[in-house]
């Protein structure tokens, strides 16, 4: 029973990561309408971000913000100098930022070479609740993307600058012409998937060492939970996320374990053959103006 | 105007003479095909360092004197990007649009068998440290005419590995835990060289007394703790972290964290980098490389390979000591050159090779290849004292004789 639990625990940590990334990719797919192929190499430069800080001596904490503000940054760059001429045709976009993570995973390599990176457990602490091992900075992670969550949804269904978000993308054309600059909200989009990226990267490296080809592992799950959630609806990527991470965690514990990654995926297909637009509903994506 | 002439006529001179020089040496060609970008890098990186640190000292110290030519190692490196149809191209244009003599490379089995049809139809010689080459090197294959005639294998056979490591990582650990440990988990990467390692690994346990569960991974794997609370479950007495030397590093901290096991094995980590991540266990933990690690040799010329090695710039990283997969067979061909006289003789440079021996960096026994062009040399496991990150105690273990009972060899 004890090793149920714990699988259980194990299931919830793994969500965590998974949703940040989904999340992600979820806003900036199904509300900017934009293929970002490259969020994983965002999310790992975040990573590796944050290794180069905290070697540099600086507090873990503090070097998850600087993560969050450089991969911010970059994906201002990347949305104003290249996804900003593919919004007419997002397969353009989708190819391009199929170069830019080759292009992003070299570019570390060059910095900080091949060799996978890691730091200190940044907490260092294991509880035992009734034989259950929870590992701190898990819990820590866990704890900071229920926060993440809870601020996103409230700004996209509650806020004024949600409305209007939802108002973009419903009729773009109309949206302008009541006043809503409809594509600096796509950039402003970008940019916070992008640092949800970072965030991502960075309490990713605090549980495991990251290496220059993380990108291209995780960005299939962060696909495959915003699909199954729905595209552009950030409680779908949490449902998502946390189906995903029920689904490693149970059948890495009681199926066959070399076969993890094939059943998520095989739900995925499942679920989208269901409900096209995902579990709890999504968008296509704006028509962009 | 006099003075004019004279520093003409000095300059010409002077180029005559460099001219002069360099025509007397002729240019050895070698290709090297590894993995410079791509999810490979890490291992194809240092068959290129371990390259370019033997070319340089054989050039340096005068060449190789072949039929009374002084020849000098020119490398033709190429990244095979860690794609297959890329490596494909890479050995169709050395070996037909440049011309080289052989090809070190390359860093996975299946590159490197596919490598082997153009090099051997065109009688290049190719040096690969794939023990996976055991499946195909066999009687057929590599006599005169067949396909592998002109490979060679630079890594021990697995069963060979398996059997040296076992033994080590049991010697090692058996005083420190508190019964003779009789049950092992072999946890491993699900891809083509973890199913080929682990069967041989596998054999080697069971034939030196262990009950093994095998748990295999989906290659990509980051978050172990799932898995490795199945394994927990098990109740090991060790677990066997298998092959893939990242990802043990990834997943043996969270092993300690759910405390997984008594004690632990953690293949293709270099002592060197458990100290870099100051990884502490108050388990007993066992560690080998692939082939000597960098990090706790007690070979002071294994040391001074790797301070050059380093000093080159190559990245310390779990993968290192993979270049001393390639590095010493650069001296090995260099003298079948010599001793054949000629860089156009492929069969009798192939014949050279199989009758020396070389006393190189990576065996303190000489190398010398079997009649399947195999090589081998004994196995390195470290015990890390239990909670220290530096205090290492270092076996050196041969092979054993044969094959245990069920393993087919190879």
């Amino acid at each position: 029973m004890e090793i149920f639990f714990q699988q259980l625990v194990n299931s919830l940590s793994v969500a965590s990561v998974t949703i940040l990334i989904g999340m992600g990719i979820t806003l900036i797919f199904g509300l900017a309408g934009i293929v970002n192929f490259a969020h994983g190499e965002f999310l790992m430069v975040g990573g590796m971000a944050t290794w180069f800080l905290v070697s540099a001596g600086i507090n873990f904490f503090i070097a998850v913000l600087g993560a969050m503000i450089l991969v911010g940054f970059l994906g201002f760059v990347a949305e104003r100098g290249l996804f900003r001429f593919t919004l007419e045709r997002p397969m353009n976009g989708f190819i391009m930022s199929i170069g830019l993570s080759v292009i992003l995973q070299h570019v570390v390599i060059r910095l900080f070479n091949e060799v996978q990176k890691t730091i200190p457990d940044p907490i260092g602490q294991v509880w035992v609740v009734h034989g259950v091992d929870i590992i701190v900075m898990r819990a820590i992670v866990i704890a900071i993307t229920a926060i993440v969550v809870a601020i996103t949804y409230f700004c996209i269904s509650r806020s004024r600058y949600g409305l209007a978000l939802t108002a973009s993308i419903a009729d773009p054309d109309t949206a302008a012409l009541m006043g809503i600059p409809v594509r600096r909200y796509v950039t402003g989009v970008f940019i916070y998937g992008s640092v949800l990226a970072g965030l991502g990267g960075a309490l990713m490296i605090a549980l495991f060492p990251i290496t220059p080809f993380t990108g291209s592992v995780v960005i299939i799950r962060g696909f495959a939970v915003s699909l199954i959630g729905g595209l552009g609806n950030v409680g779908g990527a949490v449902v998502g996320g946390l189906l995903l991470g029920l689904v490693d965690g149970l059948s890495a514990g009681y199926g066959f374990p070399e076969w993890t990654d094939a059943y998520s995926l095989v739900l995925m297909i499942a679920i989208l053959i269901v409900r096209p637009q995902g579990l709890l509903g999504g968008t296509l994506g704006p028509k962009a103006s | 105007m006099i003075k004019l002439i004279a520093v003409c006529a000095v300059s010409a001179f002077t180029g005559v003479m460099i001219q002069k020089s360099r025509a007397q040496d002729q240019e050895l060609k070698i290709g090297v095909v590894a993995a410079e970008s791509g999810s490979f890098v890490s291992a194809g990186n240092t068959i290129v360092a371990a390259a370019r640190l033997a070319s340089q000292q054989i050039n340096d110290s005068g060449g190789i004197n072949v039929g009374g030519k002084t020849y000098k190692i020119k490398l033709y490196i190429r990244d095979n990007r860690t794609d297959v149809n890329v490596t494909i191209a890479a050995a169709r244009e050395l070996v037909n649009d440049i011309g080289v003599t052989a090809i070190w490379g390359t860093e996975t089995h299946d590159f490197s068998v596919s490598m082997a049809k153009i090099t051997g139809s065109a009688k290049v010689l190719q040096f690969s440290g794939n023990s996976s080459l055991g499946a195909v090197l066999d009687d057929k294959s590599v006599a005169p005419g067949g396909w592998l005639h002109y490979t060679f294998q630079t890594e021990p056979q697995e069963w060979q590995r398996s059997g040296s490591t076992a033994e080590g990582v049991l010697t090692l650990l058996t005083p420190l835990l508190p019964h003779p440990p009789q049950h092992s988990v072999v946890f491993v990467g699900n891809d083509a060289t973890g199913q080929y390692l682990s069967s041989h690994y596998v054999k080697a346990l069971e034939a030196r007394g262990q009950k093994v569960d095998l748990v295999k991974y989906p290659p990509d794997t980051t978050d172990f703790s799932p898995l490795l609370t199945r394994i927990k479950g098990l109740n090991p007495d060790i677990v066997h972290f298998w092959y893939n030397g990242d990802s043990t590093l990834t997943a043996f901290p969270q092993a300690l964290k759910l405390d997984v096991a008594p004690s632990y094995f953690l293949f293709g980590v270099d002592p060197g980098i458990y100290q870099q991540r100051q990884l502490k266990s108050d388990k007993p933990v066992t560690l080998s490389c692939v082939p000597v690690c960098w990090g706790a040799s007690p070979s002071p010329v294994v040391q001074e390979y790797f301070k050059k090695y380093f000093d080159l710039g190559a990245s310390k990283g779990p993968q290192s000591s993979v270049s001393l997969l390639y590095y010493d067979y650069f001296f090995m061909y260099a003298k079948a050159l010599e001793k054949v006289g000629s860089i156009d003789k492929p069969d009798q440079i192939v014949d050279a090779l199989l009758s020396m021996s070389y006393q190189g960096v990576v065996s303190p026994v000489p190398l010398t290849f079997n009649v399947h062009h195999q090589v081998t040399f004994a196995t390195q496991v470290s015990l890390v004292k239990p909670g220290t990150s530096d205090q290492f105690v270092s076996t050196i273990q041969q092979p054993p004789p044969s094959p245990p009972p069920g393993d087919p060899g190879g």
